[in-house]
């Protein structure tokens, strides 16, 4: 009895251990192309399969709305992804560079140039852009330069460098390349210090093999509607994948609420200023009035 | 503790804010004057677009001369009747002045303006305040007694037509030079957000010959309804008045007024003016040198719409 018992686990053993055959369920598993978990699990096959399935990247934002309340002084979203298929042994490999790029909608911007007038500095001269993104923000995982060429930066509209500037027709007539550059930097840098445009180049951190994380923070100056979260995935210098996703940002609070009460009921806005002034005068003189008789 | 201001779109300690309303209130309450002439440039030091700067200002006015104005009214300090008539100049003033800051505005010059406007008036009222108190404190050290100005009894203002009768000034004179002093007194307030006090005064004294004891009074009801006027036409078509700034701003000011006018009491008229004078130049000369110095940004943003 002992020795059938015996036997029977023998083969019970070699059936899990997959030697032998007579087995009824899916013989070819691990032959054909298998999900990808069971890839991953696959305890380090000696050579690679001959085809890899690709890299692809999925994110999504963590904030729809902002609160913009007497004490806003600006407000931080979180972008944060996965890679699927990720071939990184480990969140501190740097395997992969991610590039998170949020952008707000494109809006038309003046920009005034001063010169030297008669001793004083006076506005002299101006130039239209008809669209400039009215944010914009770059995070990535190591500085942009250190894995990515120009021209694929550029191309894809990554980096305060290739942020897309459509100049209006009539202004561009009248300007020399040379200006044109200087007009667009002067952009990029008065933006950069309203903190409207901003780069962190160790902003996106992996927190394990394939998920990713990056802090994008929104000034309080920072325009309500859409914005865009673009999320780029890099592997020695080359785009592997790509990937959009759209946020609608709204102010709340009551200031967000004073602010449309002053464009939407701009006299009603002035009327109230002159009832709160008259009140504040009279109160006070009545009060200090009383406390000094 | 910083706070949102919304339509300066920026965010600014309340403490730093209340503190600017409370010191101008104390200098206005020291004074007696108004204090939008200082309110205006301090605002525009600390960030705030100019056109926010002088809307909102337009608004601290009204809560800081409102008080003083009905104290005047009731002890009969006010003439109505000439009150009227400047104040229908003060309002086509408003309107005008408003409607040059728009189009200014516009064009990108209104920072210039509102910075040589200032560095003008400011350098004339400050010089002008200096001399004449340096010379009353040399007078009073040297024992002579400065003579008051006493102009010619008959002046150009006396040969103009549409006489009127102005019972409580005792005076029967046309109705266009106050119609005008209303009209040039509301355009400054439209535009540079100030009472025009220092204007006005003088005008009515010197030019019109209106009693000391009624300009006042008399100034104080126009400013009122000026600013209020320029406050609801600031906000209605260039929406530049920030509620919660103004708020602030009116709060600090009321206060530090009530302190002013209690240290004002032990201090004598001509130190006082002395010292008001050193002041109005000090904001003048800060205004005109970020004119003249080569800045650090020749830049600027601006929306097309017409923004600052």
């Amino acid at each position: 009895m002992s020795r059938r018992v015996m036997i029977l686990l023998l083969i019970l053993a070699a059936a899990a251990a997959g030697v032998v055959v007579p087995v009824f369920h899916e013989p070819s598993a691990f032959a054909q192309a298998p999900p990808s978990k069971a890839k991953k699990r696959a305890p380090a096959p000696p050579i690679a399969p001959p085809s890899l399935p690709p890299e692809t990247v999925e994110a999504d934002v963590s904030t729809r709305t902002i609160a913009v309340t007497s004490g806003y002084s600006g407000a931080e979203i979180l972008v944060f992804g996965t890679i699927e298929n990720s071939r990184q042994p480990s969140a501190e490999s740097g395997f992969y560079d991610v590039v998170v790029v949020v952008e707000g909608a494109p809006e038309a911007l003046m920009v005034r140039k001063k010169g030297r007038v008669a001793g004083l500095w006076v506005n002299t001269s101006t130039f239209n852009f008809n669209a400039v993104p009215s944010y914009y923000a770059v995070a990535s995982t190591r500085p942009l330069e250190e894995f990515a060429d120009a021209t694929i930066l550029d191309e894809n509209g990554i980096g305060l460098d290739a942020v897309r500037m459509a100049a209006a027709a009539d202004s561009a007539i009248r300007v020399s390349s040379e200006d044109l550059i200087a007009y667009k930097s002067a952009v990029t840098r008065l933006k950069q210090s309203a903190s409207l445009f901003k780069r962190d180049d160790y902003g996106v951190v992996f927190t394990g093999r394939s998920l990713f994380r990056a802090t994008i923070g929104l000034p309080a100056t920072v325009p309500v509607g859409p914005l865009t979260a673009r999320v780029f995935l890099f592997h020695e210098g080359k785009l592997l994948s790509r990937y959009q996703s759209r946020v609608v940002l709204e102010r709340e609070g009551i200031e967000r609420w004073l602010y449309a009460f002053a464009f939407e009921r701009p006299f009603l806005n002035g009327m109230v200023a002159v009832l709160l002034a008259l009140a504040t005068g009279l109160l006070a003189s009545a009060v200090f009035r009383r406390r000094i008789a | 503790m910083n706070i949102y201001l919304p339509i300066a779109e920026m965010s600014e300690s309340v403490f730093v804010l209340l503190g600017m309303g409370a010191a101008v209130g104390f200098i206005s309450g020291l004074f007696g004057v108004g204090g939008g002439f200082l309110i205006t440039p301090l605002l525009i030091f600390t960030g705030v677009p100019a056109p926010v700067a002088v809307g909102t200002s337009t608004a601290q006015l009204v809560a800081s001369s409102v008080s003083g104005a009905v104290a005047q009214y009731n002890r009969n300090n006010v003439d109505i009747k000439l009150g009227v008539v400047l104040l229908g100049g003060g309002f086509l003033g408003t309107v005008i002045g408003v409607g040059v800051v728009q189009i200014l505005r516009q064009a990108g010059q209104f920072d210039l303006f509102i910075a040589l406007c200032y560095v003008l008036f400011l350098g004339v009222i400050g010089t002008l305040m200096m001399i004449e108190s340096l010379q009353t404190v040399w007078k009073a050290r040297g024992g002579v007694t400065p003579s008051m100005r006493r102009p010619g009894e008959h002046s150009w203002v006396h040969g103009l037509p549409m006489k009127m009768r102005f019972q409580r000034s005792k005076l029967y004179i046309s109705a266009i030079p106050p119609f005008l002093i209303g009209a040039f007194v509301g355009f400054l307030a439209a535009i540079m957000g100030v009472g025009g006090g220092f204007v006005m005064v003088p005008a009515l004294i010197y030019l019109l010959r209106v009693p000391t004891n009624v300009v006042v009074g008399t100034s104080l009801f126009q400013t009122v309804f000026v600013a209020a006027a320029a406050t609801i036409l600031h906000a209605g078509t260039l929406i530049s008045v920030d509620l919660v700034l103004a708020t602030i701003l009116m709060i600090g000011g009321v206060i530090g007024a009530q302190f002013g006018a209690s240290a004002g009491s032990q201090l004598k008229g001509e130190q006082l003016r002395l010292l008001l004078a050193g002041i109005v130049l000090l904001v003048c000369l800060r205004l005109g040198w970020d004119l003249v110095i080569t800045p650090s940004e020749i830049y600027s943003l601006a929306s097309p719409a017409g923004g600052s």
